[in-house]
């Protein structure tokens, strides 16, 4: 006899949907969470797309702790003082059953886990699992840093987050390849409302989502801004390793991104309220992990189901599709008395016939190009060269044609045909 | 309740919290405060008086004795989650009294004493923290002997058990010296959050305690309509009569009585009645006492 039919670790997107689905599907759940209350460790840049909570909690956009819908999504292309942006505006975007919004975390998560509760899931927070109980192969539970700690359970989920201890300590992870994380940062700063409509130009509660390449120097990532009710979130992805070996400080890269012409006008007089890191497992597809073992299952980041692929920074929306795949499957095999790793494979297929394995299968590519030359260095600067060049009136010598401008700039910038159009290929069928 | 639930041969030992906020949220746009209940909970010397009181029951148990502890809030009803977990740590019974809005000490500590009388949870031990973390004067625990007529020690630096229903308590005064006090029942103490950190409660321990219950009483006291002075009360200026003086320099002498021999200091020997009595005409001596505070 367990003391649970599923222990879920992690209180964040994944595993509140995975202790709701468990929970509703009449099994005793355990969620148990590190951190004071849901969401309290948790950062990101601040946009969930919600479409994936329609089935679990209907009409959801009715309660959830969302700060604004985003109706503008923006992509900028930019070198040190030029940008190039394309900006998309839909205001269906700002009607139920809306598209993307700005959450806070720690309104966000709550609300979701507090779903989980309402279910009968059994949250403990302050509580962290240090470890997995076994009996022989199989996980029959975790230890707690509570004195009397172990707690048992027929499946334990881990949707404790990217890096997770405890599916590296079931041995489904290989070695970790710093090559495969990024490290976030973002500042959070104050705004009134009033500001905020007026440059960015929305109203009520309309906001913004801007993603930038080319704006972290000489090392691959990316950056973010997003409108918040009265704050605003700007925030670089950076590669790990190249990180660490140009020997810059994150927040210097940040500084540089806050002081680009594109930028400061949006910011300023803006007060910096928090500041804060979190590490991507950013080579999604790639980097996966075994998702099941006997008696486990791994959701969400801790199962690097995560997308952060140049205009994409996906990860909340995948962590629930994935948690609740993994509370349904493990519920299911509770029922039929079976949680080997065979009774629950339920979790691969229900993963393989939705969102979560496609989109990451389609775009496993992405990363790779995003975080290429190409696309860091040479296509922010061949873009804002060929406006540039398009829009400076150069009379009276006549006019450029777009060709020879293109071909010119292709040239400074030391990109071959042959290689704009094999990486254009690649594009196409990782994107297409 | 019933008569057993007052535990009448035991000992009763009740720490008194306060809900407060900790972290509270000051909006720079608008100054205003921002209250949430996740960023509310108890401060370190609230936590310090519910271990304290767990260990001085542990020690006296030992002994023989039976003893209870109470855990008592005066808060609203966000704070219930938070009082459940000291069922965890190994409180007896929670009790939350009825209070939605913020009120001074003086009424929090009549609310809280309606609920320790004797016919309640029959107090022989009130411990409460020092100080909350919400800028708090410190002063309920005062208020507290006041009201239950008990004896008290405030802002105590260490507690030990001695026989069941004493204690040894260390209070710091000025200069570094330290003062032992032997306390018995029935007292209210004040601890320091320095005293004691709170136990961590085991896992089994803090499932359990998802499923006890707070009990809630709710007292009605008709409180007089506060007027809030919105300033410290200054005493009203003095009309003097103009100094006299040639020049500016002597008439500034005379009006600042820089030149002029200062009270010399005096080290009277009384009793505690007549050292009041020497403060007060001194004091009137001076001017001082001409106006007084509005009540
Ligand atoms: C800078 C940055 C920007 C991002 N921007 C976006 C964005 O705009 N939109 C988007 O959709 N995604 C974004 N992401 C990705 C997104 O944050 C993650 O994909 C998502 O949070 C994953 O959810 P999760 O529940 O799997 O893990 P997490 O949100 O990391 O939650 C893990 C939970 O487990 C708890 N935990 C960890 N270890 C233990 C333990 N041992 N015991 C108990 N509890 C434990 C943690 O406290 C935490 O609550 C961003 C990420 C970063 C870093």
């Amino acid at each position: 006899m367990t003391d649970f039919d599923v222990i879920v670790v992690g209180a964040g997107p994944a595993g509140a949907a995975a202790a709701l689905e468990a929970a509703r599907a009449g099994r005793s759940v355990c969620l148990l969470e590190r951190g004071p209350y849901p969401g309290s460790k948790n950062m990101y840049g601040g946009v969930v797309y919600g479409r994936v909570l329609d089935s679990l909690i209907p009409n959801w956009w009715e309660e959830a702790p969302i700060q604004r819908w985003v109706t503008r999504r923006s992509t900028m292309l930019m070198t040190g003082d030029q940008a190039v942006t394309v900006d998309y505006r839909c205001s269906s975007w700002g009607e139920a059953p809306y598209n993307g919004a700005t959450a806070f975390r720690p309104e966000f998560d709550a609300w979701l886990a507090s779903k989980a509760e309402a279910a009968g899931a059994v949250l403990i927070c302050s509580t962290t699992a240090t470890g997995l109980l076994r009996d022989g192969t199989r996980v029959v539970g975790v230890r707690t840093d509570r004195p009397d700690g172990d707690l048992t359970a027929q499946v334990v989920i881990c949707c404790d987050g990217v890096n997770s201890f405890l599916a590296k300590e079931a041995g489904l992870y290989p070695p970790s390849d710093p090559a495969n994380y990024t490290l976030g940062v973002k500042e959070t700063i104050l705004l009134p409302r009033e500001v905020i409509d007026e440059r960015f130009a929305v109203r009520g509660d309309h906001g913004v989502d801007i993603e930038i390449l080319g704006c972290t120097g000489e090392v691959p990532g990316g950056g973010f801004l997003y409108t918040n009710a009265e704050s605003l979130a700007v925030g670089l992805v950076l590669s790990l390793p190249k990180l660490a070996a140009c020997g810059r400080r994150p927040e210097e890269i940040l500084a540089e991104l806050k002081a680009h012409s594109a930028i400061a006008p949006l910011i300023e007089g803006g007060q910096v309220k928090e500041y804060s890191a979190h590490v991507i497992p950013e080579a999604g597809y790639k980097m996966m992990p075994e998702l099941i073992g006997d008696g486990i299952l791994v959701a969400g980041d801790a199962a690097a189901m995560c997308l952060a692929a140049g205009i994409w920074l996906e990860g909340v929306n995948f962590a629930i599709g994935s948690g609740a795949a993994a509370g349904q499957a493990a519920a299911r095999a509770v029922q039929r008395r079976d949680t080997s790793s065979a009774g629950l494979q339920d979790y691969r297929r229900r993963l393989d016939s939705n969102f979560v394995m496609s989109d990451h299968r389609k775009l496993r590519e992405a990363p790779h190009l995003v975080m290429s030359d190409l696309a860091q260095q040479q296509l922010p600067r061949i873009a804002c060269g060929v406006m540039e060049q398009l829009f400076t009136v150069t009379n009276p010598d006549p006019k450029p044609g777009l060709r020879k401008i293109i071909r010119g700039q292709m040239k400074l910038n030391n990109l071959k045909l042959r290689d704009a159009i094999s990486q254009g290929m690649k594009a196409l069928r990782t994107f297409g | 309740m019933n008569s057993a639930d007052l535990n009448p041969a035991g000992i009763n030992l009740v720490a008194c919290v306060k809900w407060a906020e900790l972290r509270p949220e000051i909006d720079p746009l608008h100054g205003s405060v921002e209250a949430s209940q996740r960023s509310s909970g108890f401060s370190s010397s609230d936590f310090a008086a519910v271990e304290s009181a767990l260990r001085l029951a542990q020690a006296w148990s030992d002994q023989g004795q039976v003893c209870v502890v109470t855990v008592l809030c005066a808060g609203p009803e966000d704070a219930e989650d938070s009082l459940r977990d000291f069922f965890a740590v190994g409180a007896t019974r929670v009790v939350r009294v009825d209070l939605a809005e913020q009120r001074s000490s003086a009424q929090v500590a009549e609310l809280l004493a309606s609920a320790l009388v004797p016919s309640q949870l029959n107090a022989q031990f009130v411990i409460c923290g020092d100080v909350s973390s919400d800028r708090g004067s410190g002063s309920v625990p005062a208020y507290l002997a006041h009201h239950l007529g008990m004896q008290q020690a405030l802002g105590l630096i260490g507690l030990e058990s001695t026989d069941p229903g004493s204690l040894h308590a260390t209070r710091r005064l000025d200069g570094g010296r330290r003062e032992r006090l032997l306390l018995t029942a029935a007292a209210v103490i004040s601890v320091e959050g320095s005293v004691a950190t709170l136990r961590r409660s085991s896992l089994a321990a803090t499932l359990a305690a998802k499923q006890k219950t707070v009990e809630l009483r709710k007292q009605q006291i008709d409180w007089p309509t506060e007027v809030n002075r919105l300033r410290p009360w200054r005493p009203r200026a003095r009309v003097l009569a103009p100094p006299a003086g040639d020049d500016a320099l002597s008439r500034i002498l005379e009006l600042t009585g820089a030149q002029s021999g200062s009270t010399a200091a005096r080290t009277l020997r009384l009793d505690p009645e007549q050292a009041a009595e020497a403060v007060l005409e001194q004091l009137a001596a001076w001017g001082y006492l001409d106006d007084s505070p509005p009540a």
